[in-house]
């Protein structure tokens, strides 16, 4: 199962990079993918995080299927 | 008739520089008398730092979707016919448009009623972030979550 994870913004930099490829064997909650990646960036940690599942907020319980988008990134700041 | 008036709310992203006259005459259909535009611009001075210009990015096709529920819901909950969102990506110096909002209403009170919500939505809700580069150094804003 391959899906996306993108960053922008503070968490972009924060990561270096603008999205990270996943390839996991098992059927996993978005939830369990952020927390991996606050593991894996713990620099993330100094942020308010929000996450998005497919373009839409996300809770974190949602099943990530082959080929969905998530993303990660800090409150919006736009106007 | 209903159909057109449907088509003359929009919401868009570029990177051009806003032409905040011609957008804000995009929604005047004749069944209305006012329309409220907000044109918002880059500020020089924010507590006290001075800002040098700022640069925004977005995640361009959750920006556009967010944009289109606040039209939809503003549409629910104030009495206007029409509304418009047009943000500016990229660098923008001080004094240059970032954002316009324009609201369409047969009367002005619900004009800028929804403007004022709509602005405020967007803050909390579109994925467009602004970069501030002052003298020595530059932050990622971070808004408030609600």
């Amino acid at each position: 199962m391959k899906f996306q994870v993108l960053f922008f913004g503070a968490t972009a930099a924060e990561v270096g990079k603008r999205g990270i490829e996943f390839d996991l064997a098992e059927q996993t909650k978005a939830a369990e993918v952020f927390d991996k990646i606050v593991a894996d960036f713990p620099q993330l940690k100094r942020h308010s995080l929000l996450f998005a599942v497919n373009q839409e907020y996300a809770s974190g319980g949602e099943m990530i299927n082959d080929g969905d988008e998530l993303a990660i990134f800090t409150a919006v700041s736009g106007g | 008739m209903t159909k057109d008036n449907e088509r003359k709310s929009f919401f868009e992203i570029t990177n051009e520089p806003l032409d905040v006259g011609g957008i804000a005459r995009r929604v005047v259909p004749s069944e209305c008398g006012a329309t409220v535009t907000l044109d918002g611009y880059v500020r020089q001075w924010t507590k006290g730092r001075e800002t040098l210009y700022l640069e925004y990015e977005a995640y361009e096709p959750m920006a556009l979707r967010e944009m289109e529920k606040l039209i939809e819901r503003a549409r629910g909950q104030f009495e206007i016919a029409h509304a418009g969102i047009v943000h500016r990506l990229g660098r923008m110096q001080i004094g240059e448009t970032s954002v316009i909002i324009s609201v369409a209403a047969p009367h002005r009170r619900a004009a800028f009623e929804a403007c004022e919500w709509l602005i405020k939505e967007l803050k909390c809700t579109v994925p467009i972030w602004k970069k501030e580069v002052y003298a020595g150094g530059e932050t990622w804003v971070e808004g408030d979550t609600k």
